[in-house]
């Protein structure tokens, strides 16, 4: 929590009028028992009705400068706040939005979402609650006892008796039950995390016919929450009483006291009135500062979810001005790429090397974990390559501006993802002055021409948020017009194609040699369908490129290129490839 | 709280809440009556205390000790016996909240297995699991601190403005008079501060759909360069939202220096006219120094009350969540009588049955077709043509809006559900695993089985060597989202725990994607001896498992097209040759 104090460096004027405020209120609130006080003591005993209103007439001045006071802190603290927070989003967001793709993938997309709204929100309200009472709390306190020291200095021991009870009775309480939120909390998680299960696996536990066997081990948790709580509760609820006893046990005290004082000095009448008062507002300043135990802890999850992500460093730093003239003509090249995941043993990319030229269809096949999904991310430099070297058209990625290299490529990434707006201003996502032929041109080569022209509105037709009201399909259509409309040197499809039916998967791929005469194509897939024809494919194995070649050329070669492709085809069509590939050597 | 909840169903309900404490009545009705003798012992404290003042004042400088004494004594009574009731409420509420609590989340629970599967295609987990966890919480806490807090609020209002007329009704009347002041001052702007409340709502929700389009479209923002765009964007919203939040804010701690103005003009008024009063001997120091006390207690309940409104509200919204969940139709019961099949041989007839989702779109047309005992089904088919709702008609997860299904001649919809279910075994694409040893898990269909029986699945199922390789082996812990072993592993496991139940049927969902090479291959070989001699149904996705089945149901846009073998279906030449030809073609 602390460390997101430096976000209130801007308002430090605004934190010092806001500290004078409630000076000033804290001061004129207290000043009216010991002008009561007065009354008592000048004015009735003496009889002195003047006196009474003159002082009463002074109260309410006192009380309009604290209610301004008042006033006053809670706008400061309203504005300081909510800045404070409005700064920590940004920070956050922005931070978020330049991560690399390793930074965002350590976290998960909800859990960055809960931090940038729901633990800022957090943070906020704790901390204007530390503006509205927290600061309040120790002036409050110290006030207190000099005022009431000063009413009464025969009575000052018993501020002592008051407030060693109260620090007693809450420090006791919370010792015993602070230990106990541990499990309480242990607790509740193992009651979510059953019911979430039940709920995720509904069908399984309903087609073991389990529904009694979970049942019973909910009721378990549940038995063992409800005793645990009950404990808590009733030892918690100590307080309440304990405070009354104590609170009206120093009144007490302080009449007793009192009265026998009034033999040395007859003002100790009024004194002791205010006195009590003093002594109320001193116990009561200790336990709004105990309110600090409960509600720190709660924040301090927050702010720490919160440094998490400000604390990242930024792994890519990229360069202002790209340096060097890159090749006209579009290539990529990987030279002995390393890739290591920080803190790992293995890599997930082993000195590959290869070389993509512009007309040609490069391919990326392997398992799952084979590397070929953060091979293609180096080329944006989405990752950063631990070792050797990736070139964009000639030219070491690190050497580009970033929106230089960006703009040579066109990414399709696995998900289909769209944002709101509309069909035009998703297709002209990356160049937003892109003419309307360019657009149309892009959503015809990617198959969504016919279905954006039997939308209501076309082009101008509203797409949801993730657009959730397109199919599967349709949104990653929309996403591959999105890149060919960029007009890029490089096309790269991460898996792209997978959501498409087969028929659409090929039409596209014929439709897409129009614009890829003269750009370099990365395609990632897992169907063998789909790479095919490619003009180069290159499989992967364990970060390692294990096999180079043409389709025909692998299966004769490649042992592992063979296991993919014969798990996706029945035994005799398996045969037939291999035959084909056999006498493609004669074609 | 952007959109207000109905008043009728709020108010329904709270009527089914209250009629839930039913159980509790007693204790509820002890505790209130607790705490109101608490409240009522609380009262007279500052009254004695002022007697005390006065019979010093009166008898000074002679001060008549043991009449003190006795006062003192009785002060100390009252607070120690208030403070004693005031816990014995709290020991009773806690006991009825927590069991209350639980008796909720049983119920839910309960609900949850009741609860027709249809329910949870059309509502999101994370809505049922808040209902479990944030409603009952807010409805449990502010239950038992509602209780409380009014029956206290209501007897300190009513006690103190009776002890205060008593005293003096000149300066009860001023006392009076600030109160409905300030709480209607402190109600317009509390009507303004939830008005912000709601737009501070609305825009943290634009805030986080923005927020969240980014974050999970980051990729995309990224290959386009677009992130000072976005930057852009989310400034706009986040300082509007800022704008509305500083003013909720204000407006909410506005009502406290107000409430304290009016409370300290009251409490002026009376010290400087009580002071009058007792110049003039009209009332005694004693009184007007208790009576200050009574103004500065007054103040207390009616803030309470005011606060009071809004726990009511989250409470009310709450328990209409909670009420609206446990209201919503149940799964029809099972027939009772209900049918059984003693030894399953596994034939199966649809008998023209039909399905749809939403009245008046069939899903499922008409369809009939008779398996034979050992015959193996594949049902083919593109993404979302409805091959999930044969199975989940299969297994009662649904049930045919017309037409029915019998094994060995009976139907199924005269079987007891658990019965038909446990005719089935079911390896799903979607691999659910709980919390738990990876015995437990494997032994789920069959809580009987020994450790060699579970063994022996694994070993069928190709996964003993890699339980074997877990730290604990058998007896490791695993779940649904470990890390440890991967998706292809974790469908190896559900392939075991279907072999340790021992299903005279079975229902696979092939899943291609996510799974290496070599674990591929496993599976495949632990689904064909799964399926050895049982008559199954596979939503198949491999062309080689299509092939070898004996039947072959394609279905397109919800309906099944064609039947069939694979030879039978290439000769239609239709759809399925198309599907067929669209990925081997050269």
């Amino acid at each position: 929590m602390f460390k997101l104090f430096r976000f209130l460096k801007p308002y430090w004027w605004q934190v010092i009028i806001l500290l004078l405020a409630t000076g000033l209120q804290v001061y004129t609130t207290l000043r009216l028992p010991a002008l009561m006080a007065d009354i008592i003591n000048n004015g009735i005993v003496t009889g002195d009705t003047n006196y009474i209103w003159m002082t009463g007439l002074k109260m309410i001045g006192l009380t309009v400068i604290s209610a301004l006071g008042s006033l006053v802190s809670s706008y400061f603290a309203a504005r300081v706040g909510t800045n404070f927070a409005r700064d920590v989003r940004t920070a956050i967001f922005t931070k978020v939005i330049n991560f690399n793709l390793l930074d965002l993938k350590s976290f998960s997309t909800a859990s960055l979402l809960t931090r940038t709204t729901n633990d800022v929100n957090q943070v906020q309200n704790v901390m204007i609650m530390i503006f509205l009472i927290m600061l309040r709390a120790p002036l409050f306190l110290v006030i207190s006892i000099i005022m009431a020291i000063q009413t009464a200095p025969d009575m000052s021991w018993i501020i002592l008796v008051g407030a060693a009870a109260i620090l007693g009775s809450a420090i006791t309480i919370i010792s015993i039950v602070m230990p106990k939120f541990k499990v309480f909390q242990n607790l509740i998680d193992k009651i979510t995390l059953i019911t979430r299960e039940n709920l995720t696996g509904l069908k399984v536990v309903r087609a073991f016919d389990n529904e009694n066997l979970e049942k019973t081990k909910f009721k378990k948790a549940n038995d063992k929450l409800t005793r645990l709580l009950i404990f808590i509760d009733r030892i918690l609820e100590l307080q309440n009483p304990l405070i009354n006893i104590i609170f009206n046990g120093t009144t007490l005290l302080c009449s007793w006291v009192g009265i026998s004082l009034l033999s040395k000095d007859f003002a100790y009448l009024g004194n002791m009135t205010a006195f009590a008062q003093y002594v109320t507002f001193v116990m009561m300043s200790f336990l709004m500062m105990s309110m600090l135990f409960v509600m720190l802890p709660r924040a301090n999850v927050s702010a720490h979810r919160i440094n998490e992500v400000l604390k990242k460093p930024m792994r890519i730093r990229w360069r202002e001005k790209t340096s060097g003239m890159p090749e006209k003509t579009a290539s990529v090249e990987f030279k002995n790429v390393d890739f290591i995941y920080p803190e790992a043993e293995e890599k997930i990319l082993d000195n590959v090397s290869f070389k993509a030229v512009a007309g040609e269809t490069t391919a990326f096949i392997g398992s799952t974990g084979s590397g070929k999904s953060t091979l293609i991310n180096l080329v944006p430099r989405f990752y950063e390559a631990t070792g050797g070297k990736v070139l964009v058209n000639g030219l070491p990625v690190e050497n580009y501006a970033k929106e230089d290299l960006i703009a040579k490529i066109g990414f399709v990434p696995q998900r289909g993802m769209l944002f709101a707006g509309t069909v035009r201003s998703n297709i002209k996502f990356g160049v937003p002055n892109a003419s309307d032929e360019q657009m149309k041109k892009a959503a015809r080569i990617a198959q969504a021409e016919n279905f954006i022209e039997k939308l209501p509105d076309k082009y101008n037709s509203h797409v949801a948020q993730g657009g959730t009201n397109v199919s599967g399909g349709q949104k990653q259509r929309l996403s591959i017009a999105r890149a060919i409309c960029k007009n890029p040197d490089i096309f790269i499809f991460d898996d792209a194609f997978s959501a498409l039916d087969m028929r659409t998967d090929a039409r596209l791929r014929e439709a897409l040699k129009e614009v890829t005469n003269d750009t370099v194509t990365l395609i990632v897939a897992q169907r063998v369908s789909t790479i095919k024809d490619a003009d180069q494919i290159i499989v992967l194995d364990n970060g390692k490129v294990v096999g180079k070649g043409k389709h025909f050329e692998l299966l004769k070669k490649c042992q592992v290129y063979q296991e993919i492709v014969k798990s996706q085809l029945s035994e005799a069509e398996f045969k037939k490839e291999v035959a084909m590939a056999g006498r493609a050597k004669y074609d | 709280m952007t959109n207000q909840p109905n008043k009728k169903s709020m108010f329904a309900s709270f009527k089914m809440f209250l009629k839930s404490l039913k159980g509790h009545r007693f204790s509820i009705i002890v505790a209130i009556l607790l705490t109101v003798g608490s409240a009522l012992f609380g009262l007279f404290i500052p009254k004695i205390l002022g007697d005390m003042t006065t019979i010093a004042v009166n008898t000074y400088p002679n001060i008549d000790w043991s009449a003190l004494g006795g006062k003192a004594i009785l002060v100390i009574i009252l607070f120690l016996t208030s403070a004693a009731l005031n816990y014995g409420q709290a020991f009773i509420l806690a006991v009825v909240s927590a069991k209350y609590t639980k008796e909720v989340r049983e119920k839910i629970l309960d609900k949850i297995f009741k609860l027709p599967i249809a329910y949870f295609d059309k509502h999101q987990y994370g809505d049922t699991l808040s209902r479990m966890s944030n409603d009952v919480d807010v409805l449990t806490t502010s239950m038992s601190q509602e209780i409380a807090d009014v029956s206290m609020s209501i007897t300190i209002l009513v006690g103190v403005m009776v002890l205060m007329l008593t005293i003096s009704v000149p300066l009860s009347l001023i006392s009076f008079i600030v109160v409905p002041v300030s709480v209607f001052v402190v109600g317009q702007i509390m009507r303004y501060a939830q008005k912000y409340f709601r737009e501070q709502q609305s825009t943290l929700g634009v805030l986080n759909s923005e927020v969240e389009e980014d974050y999970s479209g980051e990729i995309v923002i990224k290959s386009n360069s677009y992130e000072d765009d976005a930057l852009d964007e989310f400034t706009k919203v986040n300082d509007k939202l800022t704008k509305v939040s500083r003013r909720a804010q204000i407006f909410s701690s506005l009502s406290f220096p107000v409430t304290h103005i009016f409370t300290n003009l009251g409490y002026v008024a009376v010290c400087a006219l009580g002071g009058v009063f007792v110049i003039e001997g009209r009332i005694s120091i004693g009184n007007i120094q208790a009576f200050i006390q009574y103004v500065s207690q007054f103040n207390r309940p009616i803030t309470e009350i005011a606060s009071t409104t809004s726990t009511l509200q989250a409470l009310l919204a709450a328990s209409e969540r909670i009420f609206e969940f446990l209201n919503e139709p149940e799964e029809e019961p099972d027939k009772n009588p209900a049918k059984a099949v003693d030894r399953v041989r596994g034939e199966v007839e649809f008998h023209n049955v039909s399905f749809s989702y939403i009245e008046g779109r069939p899903v499922i047309k008409n369809f009939s077709a008779k398996i034979t005992p050992g015959m193996k089904v594949a049902i083919v088919g593109p993404t979302g043509a409805g091959k999930t709702t044969m199975i989940n008609l299969l297994m009662r997860f649904y049930e045919p809006t017309s037409g029915y299904i019998t094994v060995d001649g009976v139907p199924t919809s005269e079987m007891k559900r658990s019965d038909v279910r446990q005719m089935f075994g079911m390896v799903l694409q979607d691999t659910w695993l709980f919390n738990g040893t990876v015995e437990d898990n494997l032994k789920y269909g069959n809580l009987l089985a020994s450790l060699d029986d579970i063994k022996r699945a694994a070993k069928a199922s190709n996964v003993n060597h890699i339980i074997e390789a877990l730290p604990k082996a058998y007896h490791s812990e695993i779940s649904e989202d470990s890390d440890n072993i991967s998706a292809g592993e974790k469908q190896l496991l559900t392939i075991a725990r279907a072999m340790v139940a021992n299903p005279p049927m079975m229902i696979l969902d092939e899943a291609t994607s996510n799974v290496d090479t070599r674990t591929e291959q496993l599976i495949q070989d632990s689904f064909e001896k799964l399926t050895l001699g049982r008559t199954s149904f596979v939503i198949a996705h491999r062309l080689s498992t299509i092939r070898n089945s004996d039947l072959i149901l394609v279905m397109r846009d919800g309906n099944i097209v064609e039947q069939g073998t694979h030879e039978e279906l290439l000769k239609l030449n239709g759809f399925y040759a198309e599907l067929y030809n669209s990925q081997f073609s050269e």
